[in-house]
């Protein structure tokens, strides 16, 4: 029990005729990195919402670092920091002024030793004097990662810390992220990257239509869900589909290769051998190992793109 | 209260950068008394212009035109007698004219043996415009003397005039409580109805939800800033008025205690009024649809015993009514007495317009 940062039971949020979360249980252990991976409007931000004390749930429990989110909200706060979705700065304050500000509001006297500190974890100590306005988005986020770990939180909520950034940013941003976990922070990640949830989480719950349809590490749900390996037989063309059709073997054609599926991974080593047997022109051989993408695609039926279900 | 400091700390530091507030806080009610001192408190130098057009030209209608020219609120200026008088006054956008009739000076000889000679000056002009009256008053004034002499009649009833106020006041002295007024009411008002659009569409108040920060603490430190800056104007209408105006009205203590009460009410009110606020564009539309008619209602520039009844009975009941009324009575009458009734009701609209959004506003959401 002690252990446990956040639990949920039956959690539900009815705003008039939508089921914005819809009896959803999960919990959360110290030290990890939980993600709620999910399409926009799952639900994600609601849920989280909840768990910082910003709503109440309509039914169910929410408990926060042992405390019920609809009573304790008020001590919840003071433990936990909160990133929140499309984070703004104030405009006219400089990065050290910002985070001087936010910890006097969690009853925190800073020195600027303190602060400069912090802000060199985030990577904003060449910028800590420039008016918030002026910084880029990555900039603007960290410096929002800034606030809400002066409070000394346990326990960091990121609502979407990415969305809307380029690549090197995300990037920026993914190592910070790790970086909390190493220091001794819970944190909860929501976002819909996938490659997001699968490099960072160590639990993953895809969200869709206010439910979690599926749950567990990025590798188990692989495992579970991902239909396992592939092995692709590159540039073998038509000529190889055909010899390996011809010996009882199920392939696909993707372009001039042939992608073979292994389900099990403990079948991989006989296929390769038996592969290695059929005489075909190839370029190379290697194996494709699948992602959270495919297990994306088969539980939930849909693609997703930038936070959109298509197809 | 660390809280609260540092969060008055923070909002003043960005609302002083951003030069607009500050303009507005600042700089705009000197200017105001600047403008309004200068145009009103040399009345004497400035002399209002009559067109004149003298159909008669004798003695008697030069007589009559020198007459005005003698009080000296009139400054002569000839219409040519040959123009047409209303084309010639729409050609040139005169303000008032006066036209002298031919016979003007035959009807006067007449007039002393034959009681039912009338002759008629006819006056013309933009009866909106403040000259128009002026110029109205001064020919109708100079007529009755001219009619005296014709009937050999004199004045028995002279007024003296004495002015009400302590000492010697000057325009300014009079001007000043509604600057302080509109001032008081304007700046915390708007700005907090902004504030409010500006902290709910970017999500500030989510923010700063996430902290220790209470709502009431947030709504205390704007008032407390406001209050300083409030301080900080008032100070520079002071100076300004003071060493270009030789104004003597004075900041009394109730006349401080006004300005606090009224500035935790506004900034109160700007607050009651954002709960309603979705964004900007509404906030400024509702700011300005309160803000402007309780401007002009509540006698900041005018006196609201001039205004139609049903108006007066609206103006008693405006909050800037008690503010503008109170700040007369102690600054410029020396009134404590009345100024005291009205910082009550100041204070109990403070009140109640504190607790509302303090009380009725959690940080969360639906």
């Amino acid at each position: 029990m002690a252990d446990r940062v956040i639990e949920v039971r039956g959690l539900t949020k009815i705003y008039e005729d939508i089921r914005a979360v819809d009896g959803i249980d999960f919990e959360v252990e110290r030290g990890q990195i939980f993600s709620l991976l999910g399409p926009n409007g799952a639900g994600k931000t609601t849920t989280v919402e909840i768990l910082e004390g910003l709503r109440d749930p309509t039914a169910g429990e929410a408990r926060v670092l042992g405390e019920d989110v609809r009573t304790a909200y008020r001590r919840i706060r003071e433990r936990v920091g909160v990133l929140p979705q499309d984070f703004e700065p104030f405009d006219r304050l400089r990065p050290r002024e910002a985070v001087s500000y936010w910890a006097r509001l969690f009853d925190r006297s800073t020195d600027r030793a303190e602060i400069s500190e912090i802000l060199e974890t985030v990577g904003l100590t060449s910028r800590a004097d420039t008016y918030a306005m002026n910084l880029s988005g990555g900039e603007k986020r960290r410096l929002g990662i800034a606030m809400a770990l002066i409070g000394q939180a346990e326990l960091v909520f990121l609502d979407e810390p990415t969305t809307g950034l380029d690549p090197g940013a995300r990037r920026e941003m993914w190592a910070l992220i790790r970086d909390l976990q190493r220091k001794a922070r819970t944190v909860v990640l929501t976002t819909h990257y996938l490659d997001e949830a699968e490099q960072l989480a160590d639990d993953v719950a895809i969200m869709n239509h206010g439910k979690i349809v599926v749950r567990g590490s990025p590798g188990e749900l692989i495992r579970a869900h991902g239909g396992a390996t592939t092995i692709v037989l590159a540039g073998a063309g038509r000529p190889g589909y055909e010899a390996l059709a011809a010996r009882g073997i199920h392939a696909d054609l993707r372009n001039s290769d042939v992608l073979v599926h292994v389900v099990r991974s403990n079948e991989v080593r006989p296929m390769l051998a038996t592969l290695a047997s059929i005489d075909v022109e190839i370029d190379h051989i290697y194996t494709e190992r699948a992602t959270l993408e495919d297990v994306f695609l088969k539980v939930v039926g849909a693609r997703m793109l930038e936070g959109v279900l298509a197809g | 209260m660390s809280r609260v400091l540092a969060d008055v700390r923070a909002f003043g530091s960005q609302y002083l950068r951003s030069r607009v507030g500050a303009f507005f806080a600042l700089a705009f009610p000197v200017i105001l008394i600047l403008l309004f001192g200068s145009i009103f408190s040399q009345t004497g130098s400035s002399q209002v212009p009559l067109y004149v057009q003298d159909l008669d030209e004798t003695g008697m209608s030069r007589e009559f035109v020198a007459a005005l020219n003698n009080t000296t609120v009139i400054a002569y200026r000839g219409i040519p007698t040959d123009a047409d008088f209303l084309g010639y006054i729409a050609d040139h956008s005169i303000n008032v004219a006066l036209r002298i009739p031919e016979g003007f000076e035959d009807a006067i000889l007449l007039a002393q043996t034959d009681p039912n000679v009338r002759v008629n000056l006819t006056l013309a002009g933009d009866e909106t415009q403040s000259t128009y009256g002026i110029a109205a008053t001064v020919v109708a004034r100079v007529a009755t003397e001219f009619n005296f002499v014709i009937a050999g009649a004199r004045e028995v009833i002279g007024v003296d005039r004495e002015s009400v106020a302590q000492e010697a006041f000057a325009y300014i002295d009079f001007f000043m409580p509604g600057v302080i007024g509109f001032t008081v009411m304007t700046t915390p008002l708007f700005g907090m109805t902004s504030i409010s659009a500006e902290y709910r569409t970017r999500r500030f108040f989510k923010l700063l939800a996430s902290t220790k920060l209470t709502k009431a603490q947030w709504l205390a430190a704007k008032i407390i800033f406001y209050v300083v800056l409030m301080f900080a104007s008032v100070a520079l209408m002071f100076v300004t008025g003071i060493a270009i105006f030789g104004m003597k009205a004075t900041l009394t203590p109730m006349a401080v205690l006004f300005i606090i009460a009224a500035t935790v009410e506004f900034t109160s009110l700007g607050m009651v009024l954002g709960i309603f606020v979705k964004d900007a564009e509404t906030a400024a539309a509702i700011a300005n649809a309160i803000g402007f008619p309780m401007m002009f209602l509540a006698g900041t520039f005018f006196p609201i015993d001039a205004m139609p009844p049903f108006l007066q009975s609206i103006a008693r009941v405006l909050p800037l009514t008690f503010v503008n009324e109170g700040l007369r009575a102690t600054m410029v009458f020396g009134n404590e007495a009345a100024a005291l009734t009205n910082l009550l009701v100041t204070a109990v609209f403070a009140a109640v317009l504190f607790v509302v959004p303090a009380r009725a506003l959690s940080w969360k959401s639906k």
